[in-house]
């Protein structure tokens, strides 16, 4: 296990990555940061239970995605209505406005289901390894490139060719 | 030589095998087709990170940082961050304690007044069900309670330390709801919120779709997996609602 300072270390460098990924499953800003924010405690909470040969990476994005299971599920529950996530909230809101190019990739990335859209993001975006996302998915890692080949068929499909740079 | 989808991708996302890879670069050179899938792979792996790149630039929230260095205990207190903004769903404390502290107060002093059959009581300083709501917490199933029971049981399931919890809906002395916890003598609320009046008459809405937001938030905050069905709920009453 990680020394608690070193983890600190860690889940501070790994924020901005953490943030950026919830926003691809949370429908705003702020959904998203509490995202974060209940990982964070959760990772705390269960500091002990990482391996010394877990990737961490895997083990902090698994902790915000399963957060975000347990936030759908606790909705359903309670509204007994199956109401579909639309999210991928990439746009930036700070760095101006976004162009046509990113409000595209923003919407088709959003239209995935969301193993496809997470094994998308785990590995095209936040740059972890097959192994790395299948263990923050809890999937072996011939599901995880099943789900990402379908991911990146659809998002093709979707988005063609890019606009000419201008 | 073929190379499928799932390989020209994982020769672009840096994961093929050594010998693979020097098959296809092999095959790359005399191979347009396969130039054309290669690349088609990077544009999209290129698109998806310029997208993302613009939150990586954003400055972190202050409340993200302090709890990722540990600042503050996690999932304790309440951080003053979000104590000013409404409450979410994520924000409430595991455990379920100060929730009830919270809520509780305005409640609590005239169902006291109701003794000897009121449904609280306190005991070593914690708040426990009594009378028909205690009895009801024991014994009533949500699958087969009548519509017009007096407390209507809404959902079971376990707290994340193993123990059975219940919430409820009572119609008198006040329309209430709550969450109570099974302890080894006693039923011990979590928290207790007052209800939309006709909330607890009964009909055709099922108990949990009337539950207050303070008690929903109650049982995101406490539960462990999912809330049990009727087979479950069966079974946990059988066991005398013993962990």
């Amino acid at each position: 296990m990680a020394p608690p300072a070193e983890l600190h270390a860690q889940l501070v460098a790994l924020l901005p990555r953490l943030r950026r990924y919830a926003r691809t499953l949370a429908r705003n800003v702020h959904d998203a940061d509490d995202l974060v924010q209940l990982a964070l405690e959760r990772a705390l909470t269960r500091a002990e239970q990482l391996q010394a040969d877990a990737p961490l990476a895997g083990w902090i994005y698994g902790i915000v995605r399963n957060a975000w299971i347990d936030e759908v599920r606790a909705r359903e529950r309670h509204t007994r209505l199956l109401t579909p996530e639309v999210g991928a909230s990439l746009v930036s809101r700070v760095s101006g406005p976004a162009d046509a190019e990113q409000l595209a990739v923003q919407a088709a990335l959003a239209s995935l289901p969301e193993e496809q859209r997470s094994a998308v993001a785990l590995v095209l975006i936040e740059g972890l390894s097959y192994k790395e996302a299948a263990y923050a998915l809890g999937v072996p890692v011939g599901t995880l490139t099943s789900r990402l080949a379908r991911g990146r068929d659809a998002l093709q499909r979707l988005l063609g060719e890019p606009e000419p740079q201008t | 030589m073929t190379f499928d989808d799932e390989t020209v991708m994982a020769y672009v996302d840096g994961e093929l095998e050594p010998l693979a890879r020097a098959a296809l670069e092999a095959a790359i050179a005399g191979d347009p087709q396969l130039q054309q899938r290669v690349a088609a792979q990077r544009v999209l792996r290129t698109r998806l990170q310029r997208a993302g790149a613009a939150v990586l630039a954003e400055p972190v929230p202050e409340r993200l940082l302090s709890t990722a260095r540990g600042a503050r205990a996690p999932a304790t207190i309440l951080p003053p961050a979000r104590a000013r903004r409404p409450a979410r769903r994520w924000s409430w404390p595991q455990g379920g304690a100060l929730a009830a502290s919270l809520v509780v107060g305005a409640l609590l002093g005239p169902l006291l007044l109701h003794p000897p059959a009121g449904p609280v009581t306190t005991r070593d300083g914690r708040l426990l069900a009594a009378g028909a709501l205690a009895q009801a917490l024991s014994q009533q199933l949500a699958s087969t309670q009548p519509a017009d029971a007096a407390v209507r049981i809404g959902l079971s399931f376990r707290r994340r330390d193993g123990a059975y919890c219940r919430s409820f809906l009572l119609r008198a002395p006040s329309p209430l709801a709550g969450v109570a916890c099974r302890e080894p003598d006693a039923w011990r609320m979590q928290v207790l919120a007052a209800a939309a009046p006709g909330a607890a008459a009964g009909g055709y809405r099922p108990a949990a779709a009337a539950m207050p937001a303070a008690v929903t938030q109650a049982v995101d905050a406490l539960i462990a997996g999912e809330p049990f069905d009727a087979a479950a709920e069966a079974a946990a009453r059988g066991r005398a609602w013993n962990r």
